[in-house]
């Protein structure tokens, strides 16, 4: 079984975001993970591997920091890594899904997995382009995956409950939260993790060179409002839930 | 509290990459197949992020479930259970102490995980590191049997290990202990009767099996500490084969109630009580004239536990400080003293919030300065080349060890104390993490040799060494790296006061020689303060190397770098450290040769 993750490498969860004098979002000196979502992806495709044998390679577009993230993937137990190298390309989702498919293409593949959206741009749009560039189907918010015989059922989450998808192989998959718990990179992964290959590509490589370019354009970024301090009522409880009744009606006009 | 967990790894960051030379440690032998620079990284985020998600959160029922000893058994919270098999799993526990583990890491690096570990939850860490000397003992001083015998579980974590030092009526006093052995007709073989306590991981649910290295005395060794023989003491024996036989007639008695580090089991054992528990003899008996060999093998043990002592006592410092950092950026009182009529602050924009601030952080960064350098030269011991490399770094361990004992674990008591007075009324509650952290600390400075004993170890043993070379060439190497820094841009006062603490230091050196002869007791009623003079001397010529290339980065990155204010911070760091605490040097200097004998001139019944 050959299966193919798609990671993304993204800002730390703990990573305070400020803009910069132009107004996108300051990149320097945040510190960056794997973006959540692909730790599951990458986890199962492990766990799928352990199972039934076969090769995971991990593959992301980005500047050579993506590097980092992809090595995780490796140390955690991933064979081979990719990283597609965009150069002065723009990127949307559009352009990276073209990317990668082109990228996977020239790949044997079984089982393509990613996380169902990234946390920074939260667009959850990736992994179902490359399915529909590659002409493969696609099961979204997997919550579990079992595969046999050529064949997956997978369960993914919808409103109100969960539903049994059966698909046949090759097909992307996108990771929820809940599919599994993924492991730490063991200090003997860590350390075996740069012996393993890291092919180093450029859209040139991919015959994509001036092919891809962004089709949406982000104007402008604003941060949230800060949050505004709570307001304390102090008092008898009976006094003060009649106050914050009557604050909520006429001051916040909620009720 | 765990789950809010705070720590960074950029200082070490710092160390590794721009301050040691961490490059050559990474260039011999021993690690050039296995780890590049750009490794580093990544194995330090790797190992915070275990500290943080995985360590952590078992801290709180350390100090709260606590080991227990119930129907003669003794267990310990179930979380650490879980924490244990994933450490020994990951690589993160007893591996890294086998010389032929494939991928161990520099004590550079592996120094630095501890670290964090030992932050995240100081009450578990005993329990992988105690293995670390107990293996090491039987790797330097067994037979090649003894080794097949017991190491193999012991790296895999299946066993765990313990020092068995101290009994009810000795502990400092270690020449005193009354442990008997007796030969058997296998000369290696003695039978082991005594009463051992304050064992650290003496006894838990955790390993199969605890495999305790003992000091006790033969039959007709020599009276003191001369007459110690060391022994391989299985709690459950084991066999030739390496298989666990019957159980050794290793009793615990109780588990100690304490302070802190409640989750770490301190237990009394008792060997023996049946007449059937049996230790296997490392090394030689004693010789005719009843000396034996043990308390020079164990030093082997006790050095290590010294170096990890010093470390938890600034990991604990660090994580104390940590959380008073985050409060005094949150909490509002009161107002700028320069605009009275303004709104309320946050007590960061405190002038007084932050000397206790700055003093917490310069006090952990000249330890961890002192404990990675010291980490730097245990490296070039091992893994050098160079045979007279080899040889000088071992010099330099040698005074460098009681230093980095006793300086952190003195110190996080009063740094833990500032970290909760920031806390104001709040620091003094167990709702907030940093009281534990005051608690978990004090052992520290007790434990491993009281920091007395490293203060007399320091004065009266590691002065004189090799006739006083080795802390000549110490002391010259500190400064010497203090004249390299004389024309440090900005630097001229905090040069000044390194160079006038080298000659305050050249002075109590001086008067203590000149006089311990006409009252030796001047010795121990200063030694304390000698050492902390030491730490400070080494300490503050350290920072200001740091300082050096901290500068020197400031340079090429310019004030806007997003890097610049940790930069900066260095600066200003080793600048209060020289100007804050390394003057006390010379308070002790005058102390010293005023030489004011009223501690021991007054009357027991004065006191």
């Amino acid at each position: 079984m050959n299966i193919v993750v798609c990671l993304k490498q993204t800002f730390d969860t703990e990573a305070k975001i400020t803009l910069d004098a132009g107004g996108k979002i300051e990149r320097k000196g945040v510190s960056l993970i794997m973006n959540p979502y692909d730790e599951f992806a990458v986890e199962e495709a492990l766990r799928l591997k352990e199972k039934d044998g076969g090769e995971v390679t991990v593959i992301s577009v980005g500047e050579s920091s993506a590097q980092d993230a992809l090595r995780q993937a490796l140390a955690m137990g991933a064979d081979k890594a990719i990283l597609v190298d965009p150069g002065e390309a723009e990127l949307d989702e559009y352009a990276t899904a073209t990317i990668l498919a082109k990228a996977i293409s020239g790949l044997e593949y079984d089982i393509i997995l990613g996380g169902f959206r990234a946390i920074d741009d939260g667009s959850a749009q990736v992994a179902g382009r490359v399915a529909e560039i590659l002409n493969v189907p696609v099961v979204n918010v997997v919550t579990k995956l079992e595969v046999e015989g050529g064949k997956a059922v997978a369960t993914r989450e919808i409103e109100g409950g969960s539903e049994l998808v059966e698909v046949a192989l090759p097909a992307v998959f996108t990771a929820q939260k809940g599919l599994n718990e993924p492991r730490y990179p063991s200090m003997k992964g860590i350390m075996k993790a740069k012996k393993k290959p890291m092919q180093k590509m450029t859209l040139g490589d991919l015959g994509l060179e001036g092919q891809v370019a962004a089709k949406v354009k982000a104007l402008s970024y604003s941060l949230p409002e800060p949050r505004k301090a709570g307001k304390i009522i102090p008092g008898e409880a009976a006094e003060a839930a009649r106050e914050l009744a009557k604050l909520l009606r006429e001051e916040a006009k909620v009720i | 509290m765990s789950s809010n967990f705070i720590y960074s790894n950029r200082d070490h960051k710092f160390i590794l990459k721009e301050w040691l030379n961490t490059e050559k440690i990474l260039n011999f032998d021993a690690f050039k197949d296995n780890y590049e620079m750009d490794d580093i990284d990544m194995i330090l985020d790797e190992g915070l992020k275990v500290a943080k998600e995985v360590v952590a959160p078992t801290n709180i029922d350390g100090d709260k479930i606590g080991a227990k000893f119930e129907d003669g058994k003794v267990t310990t919270p179930p979380s650490f259970h879980k924490l244990y098999q994933f450490m020994q799993e990951n690589g993160y526990g007893n591996s890294q102490f086998d010389p032929d583990e494939e991928g161990k890491l520099p004590t550079l690096l592996h120094i630095a995980l501890e670290e964090f570990f030992n932050a995240a939850n100081p009450a578990f860490h005993p329990y992988i590191g105690l293995a670390k000397g107990a293996s090491n003992l039987i790797e330097l001083f067994g037979t090649e049997e003894d080794k097949k015998r017991f190491l193999p579980k012991m790296y895999s974590g299946e066993w765990s290990g313990t020092m068995c030092l101290t009994e009810p009526c000795c502990g400092s006093d270690v020449g005193e202990i009354t442990t008997k052995a007796f030969a058997t007709e296998d000369p290696r073989v003695y039978k082991i009767k005594g009463t051992k306590c304050f064992i650290t991981a003496g006894d838990h649910d955790l390993t199969e099996n605890i495999i305790h290295l003992l000091l006790a005395k033969c039959e007709g060794a020599a009276p003191g500490t001369k007459g110690i023989s060391l022994f391989i003491v299985p709690k459950i024996w084991v066999n030739e084969d390496g298989s666990l036989g019957e159980p050794n007639d290793v009793t615990t008695v109780a588990i100690e109630h304490k302070m802190g580090i409640k989750g770490s089991a301190t237990a009394m054992l008792s060997f023996g009580d049946e007449g059937t528990c049996r230790g296997i003899l490392l090394g030689n008996p004693p010789d005719e004239n009843g000396k034996a060999e043990g308390m020079a093998q164990m030093f082997v043990m006790m050095n290590g536990a010294r170096q990890g002592t010093g470390l938890t006592a600034m990991a604990i410092a660090q994580a104390a400080y940590n959380y008073a950092l985050q409060y005094a950026k949150e909490r509002v009182q009161g107002k700028s003293i320069s605009n009275p009529k303004g709104p309320r602050v946050r007590i960061i924009e405190h002038e007084d919030i932050r000397r206790m601030l700055l003093f917490q952080k310069s006090i952990i960064e000249a330890s961890r300065a002192m404990i990675m350098k010291n980490s730097y030269y245990i490296d070039l011991s091992r893994y050098s080349n160079d045979p007279e490399e080899r040889k000088m770094a071992q010099r330099r361990i040698e005074v460098n060890n009681p230093l980095i004992k006793a300086y952190p674990s003195d110190m996080v008591w009063q740094t833990t104390a500032e970290a909760i007075q920031v806390h104001g009324g709040y620091g003094f509650t167990e709702e907030y993490p940093v009281a534990q952290c005051a608690r978990d600390s004090k052992i520290l400075s007790i434990w491993e040799g009281t920091n007395f004993i490293q203060s007399l170890d320091l004065v009266g043993r590691k002065w004189r060494l090799d006739n006083g070379k080795i802390f000549a060439e110490w002391f010259k190497e500190v400064a010497e790296s203090i004249e390299s820094n004389k024309d440090l841009e900005g630097f001229a006062r905090e040069y000044e006061i390194m160079s006038k603490a080298v000659g305050a230091y050249r002075e109590i050196q001086g008067f203590i020689a000149a006089n311990f002869a006409k009252n030796i007791k001047i010795v121990p009623l200063y030694s304390t303060r000698v050492l902390h003079a030491t730490a400070m001397l080494w300490g503050g010529s350290l920072l200001l190397e740091q300082a050096a290339v901290a500068l020197q980065k400031i340079q090429e990155l310019g004030e806007n770098h997003f890097d610049y204010p940790f930069y900066q911070g260095k600066v200003q760091t080793a600048r209060f450290y020289i100007r804050n605490i390394v003057p006390e040097i010379f308070k002790i200097a005058e102390i010293i040769k005023d030489c004011d004998t009223s501690a021991v001139d007054i009357l027991e019944e004065g006191l």
